[in-house]
């Protein structure tokens, strides 16, 4: 056997049935994928095709897979600034819905907990590399952290933040602290539960940089600060910019504990979208469509980017490519 | 030498180097090794004991106590085990964990299947790989709220779904357009299939990455020595490929058991309970009954029977990427 057909085995040269049934396969599995993939691709494509669609079209039989009319209408009733609602039809369907509100309360949100997780997390991630802080189970036990169901600490949050910060605050500083409906309310809950991956995965960049540069700098006399910021920081960059884009998907997706922790001030995108799903809205299926498709773009195009890094969030670092 | 000098209390100047200028006072004393390896630690165990120990204390407090939102916090009284009692001879309550594990084994078992099934064809294709690879991975990226409401628009009434049946179903005399979501079967199924479309993309994920590091020297000797592509499968690459099933079927069971974004979004638990997983009954009990005791009571119940399935996962994880390492060293 030769080197060649060792790499390539595939490669059979004799007779033509062979390569027939070669190219039939290769179609067969091309065929499956490309299903798959308009599996995938089709319900994005509706929601974009019904944000398009006068309000008429929404609910059509037979349904429009093009807008007859396309209009940009359910954009602007999403992204109206006319708070007041003057020029508002008479029509349910055609109110306007401020979603500036709840975007900058995404985005500030997701940002700022993403951010504090992040340096948060690569400190500890480094201090448990560098010094096995915490034991050799200590991983572990951040682990079981993230897969605790929400469910089961949003009843306790609710309660800690509607009942026991306020009295506690009165009782120690006198004033009132009222966690829930608050953007930092959000933000905390999002922080604690965003280290464990900021953890997992900035344990895997750190883990690379070899310890003898720091060691070097050390010896050198440099202070720990110092070696931290220096040496170990711009190794692992990347991987923070990874992180942080990880994190910040995961708490712009996060739903449940958003719904628990807020009404009505502070609202999330996802909690805004849930808005109308229940009957006392109605079912607006175009602005839906237009929130559903402005949540799900920028997140989209920040996944594809770190795509080839997911697998290192998802899976804890229990598979390294 | 240089560690012990670094280390020790800054009245002596500390190296030769200008970098290491001697530190004095609260500088010096945290960047003793002793100090400085534990002030992230603590900072982050003070987040964890703020935000999730306390809390929990508290609901094992409440869940003690009877009480609902509608009367104060302060006159609330003790009541012994009782809510315990109640969460362990509701009937809703075991109906709604059985059925979160009967939609989690649907759709993991889904996942697997077409995850496996996808990551080996595109193992085993050269042209437009990265694109095929890009494509199945997006729906893990969409927001799973909006994922309930994109499955909405298909499932409702005058949905595409329906007029791609109706072909099919107008011989028979039905009305093509059929309420999926008001049939107790059909919403059940509707959620799985909601969510195996998002998460078959992890399973993807992992099995790809499973099916990367297959050592290519075995499977090629495998061939030369003249196995068959059915025994290269069965025999080699599957036994190779354990420690990547073991750890999607671990990862997504986890997952899946919270479901709760398309199950709102969807079908609120209708038609009548038949949809309710275990997150959507207690979210309920809390936030539309006020039982908030009770609801205490259930997640301390639900922490306890979740507690064992999260050892037994963690345990298999561990064990996997333990057995994982030694491999990949070489």
């Amino acid at each position: 056997m030769s080197a060649a057909e060792m790499t390539r085995p595939q490669a059979d040269p004799t007779g033509r049935r062979n390569v027939w049934r070669r190219r039939l396969r290769v179609a067969a599995r091309h065929a499956i994928l490309i299903g798959w993939a308009l599996i995938i691709l089709f319900p994005i494509y509706w929601m974009i095709a019904t944000s398009f669609k006068e309000s008429h079209e929404w609910v059509a039989w037979p349904p429009h897979w093009l807008p007859h009319e396309p209009t940009i209408k359910n954009y602007s009733q999403i992204f109206t600034f006319d708070t007041m609602q003057k020029g508002v039809a008479r029509e349910a369907t055609e109110q306007p819905f401020n979603v500036w509100g709840p975007l900058g309360d995404s985005l500030l949100i997701c940002t700022v907990s993403a951010l504090a997780a992040l340096l948060l997390g690569t400190f500890l991630a480094y201090s448990i590399s560098r010094f096995n802080v915490g034991g050799g189970r200590f991983r572990h036990a951040i682990l079981m952290i993230r897969m605790v169901p929400p469910i089961v600490i949003a009843i306790p949050l609710l309660m800690y933040y509607a009942i026991m910060i306020p009295l506690a605050a009165e009782t120690v500083i006198g004033t009132r602290i009222i966690l829930f409906d608050t953007r930092v309310g959000v933000s905390l809950i999002y922080i604690a539960t965003t280290l464990p991956f900021v953890i997992w995965m900035m344990l895997t960049f750190i883990e690379e940089v070899p310890y003898t540069l720091e060691h070097a700098a050390r010896m050198m006399g440099a202070g720990r600060m110092y070696t931290l910021r220096r040496v170990v920081l711009p190794l692992v960059a990347s991987g923070m910019v990874v992180t942080f884009l990880f994190v910040f998907i995961l708490n712009w997706a996060e739903f449940l504990l958003a719904l628990t922790l807020t009404h009505p001030k502070v609202v999330t995108l996802p909690v805004l979208l849930n808005k109308f799903q229940s009957a006392s809205e109605g079912r607006l299926f175009g602005p839906q469509a237009a929130i559903g498709t402005i949540i799900t773009i920028p997140v989209v195009v920040l996944g594809i980017l770190i795509q080839k890094h997911l697998i290192k969030g998802f899976s804890f670092g229990t598979i390294r490519k | 030498m240089s560690e012990a000098q670094i280390s020790s209390p800054s009245s002596r100047p500390a190296s030769v180097l200008p970098a290491a200028a001697p530190r004095r006072g609260l500088g010096a004393w945290l960047a003793q090794e002793r100090v400085f390896r534990l002030i992230p630690f603590v900072i982050v165990e003070v987040i964890f004991v703020l935000v999730i120990i306390i809390p929990f204390l508290l609901t094992v407090y409440i869940s003690f106590l009877k009480w609902r939102a509608n009367r104060p916090f302060e006159q609330a009284y003790l009541s012994g085990f009782e809510n315990y009692e109640r969460v362990l001879t509701e009937p809703g309550f075991w109906a709604a964990l059985g059925r979160t594990f009967y939609f989690a084994g649907c759709a993991v078992t889904l996942e697997l299947v077409i995850g496996f099934v996808l990551a080996m064809l595109v193992s085993h294709i050269v042209r437009g790989r990265g694109l095929y690879i890009t494509v199945i991975l997006v729906p893990m990226m969409i927001v799973p709220v909006v994922v309930g409401y994109n499955f909405t628009m298909l499932y409702i009434d005058s949905g595409p779904l329906n007029q791609l049946l109706a072909p099919f179903v107008e011989p028979f005399g039905i009305n093509p357009r059929i309420r999926w979501l008001s049939d107790p079967v059909a919403a059940q199924w509707g959620v799985i299939l909601a969510d195996v479309w998002q998460w078959t993309s992890l399973t993807f994920l992992i099995f790809l990455s499973g099916f990367s590091a297959l050592p290519k020297q075995l499977v090629n000797a495998a061939r030369v020595m003249g196995a068959s592509a059915w025994q290269i499968f069965w025999r080699v690459e599957l036994p190779l490929l354990k420690p990547a099933i073991v750890i999607a079927v671990v990862i997504r069971s986890m997952e899946a058991l919270k479901i709760f974004d398309p199950v709102v979004l969807l079908t609120a638990g209708g038609p009548g309970t038949s949809t309710q997983s275990i997150a959507f009954y207690l979210w309920e009990q809390v936030w539309v009954f006020n039982k908030f005791s009770f609801g205490a009571a259930a997640s301390i119940v639900l922490l306890a029977i979740f507690a064992a399935l999260i050892f037994g996962g963690i345990y298999l994880l561990v064990r996997q990427s333990a057995a994982v390492a030694p491999e990949r060293a070489t």
